[in-house]
């Protein structure tokens, strides 16, 4: 492989972020899939705080809790998203995976300006998904690596619709 | 000579009075000048958002068009009220923001100049504000919403 090749292969790589799309109640969010290490049915999964695969531990987290969302765990498509930083390793609990998608970098953005504190390091940015906005959450944020849980607030009466 | 004239004529005058957009929030009366306004459409509900950033923790997203939400109903301690809630867009200095606000369908109104009192609240981005109908109508800085410095009344 030439040094040319390679800058190429590089640069292609960059241009794409790939998600696992994942739904909590009405909304969706896009885990980056690097750290996606395995998804389960909540029979597999067991009801214990934390998983176990292939000799790692995953900790439960509570990520539909951080993003004001209830979970109904009777509900046939939730699954466990097994999922790690190499470092911290976390069980996500979601209502339902929507798929993996591959966005274009430039099909992402950043939040708006008006978000001005620790939420811009824990959501990535946003992109669209059939039409519907998806948050690109850090992984940082997805294994609660970056501090206190901190509800949203989604304004009038749009907690009590969803 | 004398259209110039007339044109420099209406500019005074234009200098002497704003246009503004009275609207309303659980019942409460405000009001913006039109050009800090960028529309008005039906509410749709809101995307939430993590956020730590006081009164912004959604979005709203039209098409592809995503823009925050600033929950000026919670700082105000007020719900919006009506059946088919409305959109005011804000035309914020970073950016549209999207405000819910009651279903009243909102009016235009001149103000003089001189009838406007310049504000003295420190709990919310206001311009100043004037009486109608016996009811004091802050006009509220939408372009510096959750700037915490109040602007002063701009001539």
């Amino acid at each position: 492989m030439s040094l040319r090749g390679h800058h190429k292969a590089t640069t292609a790589t960059v241009q794409t972020a790939s998600l696992l799309v994942v739904r909590f109640g009405k909304n969706l969010c896009g885990l980056p899939s690097a750290g996606v290490r395995g998804v389960l049915t909540h029979e597999e999964a067991g009801r214990g705080q934390s998983v176990t695969a292939v000799g790692i531990t995953y900790h439960d987290v509570d990520l539909a809790g951080r993003l004001g969302t209830a979970l109904d765990p009777s509900h046939p498509d939730m699954r466990v998203v097994l999922y790690s930083n190499g470092q911290t390793h976390g069980a996500v609990r979601v209502e339902e995976v929507i798929g993996m998608i591959d966005v274009q970098r430039e099909e992402c953005r950043p939040l708006p300006p008006q978000f001005r504190q620790d939420e811009r390091t824990w959501v990535s940015g946003t992109t669209f998904f059939q039409e519907r906005l998806v948050l690109i959450l850090s992984p940082e944020w997805i294994l609660g690596e970056l501090g206190e849980v901190v509800g949203t607030g989604a304004g009038p009466r749009a907690l009590s619709e969803s | 000579m004398l259209r110039a004239a007339r044109q420099q004529e209406q500019a005074v005058t234009a200098k002497r009075s704003w246009n503004v957009v009275v609207f309303s929030i659980g019942g409460k009366k405000l009001a913006a000048r039109t050009e800090d306004v960028g529309g008005v459409a039906p509410w749709i509900d809101p995307i939430p958002v993590p956020s730590r950033t006081p009164f912004v923790g959604a979005m709203l997203a039209r098409e592809k068009d995503v823009m925050p939400v600033y929950d000026l109903g919670t700082r105000l301690a007020r719900e919006p009220e009506g059946d088919t809630l409305l959109c005011l867009v804000a035309r914020h200095v970073d950016g549209p923001m999207a405000i819910c606000i009651d279903s009243v369908i909102p009016s235009l109104h001149n103000i003089e100049v001189n009838q406007i009192i310049p504000s003295k609240r420190m709990d919310l981005e206001t311009l100043g504000s004037f009486a109608d109908e016996g009811e004091d109508i802050d006009i509220v800085a939408l372009q510096r919403l959750g700037h915490s410095r109040p602007d002063s009344l701009r001539s």
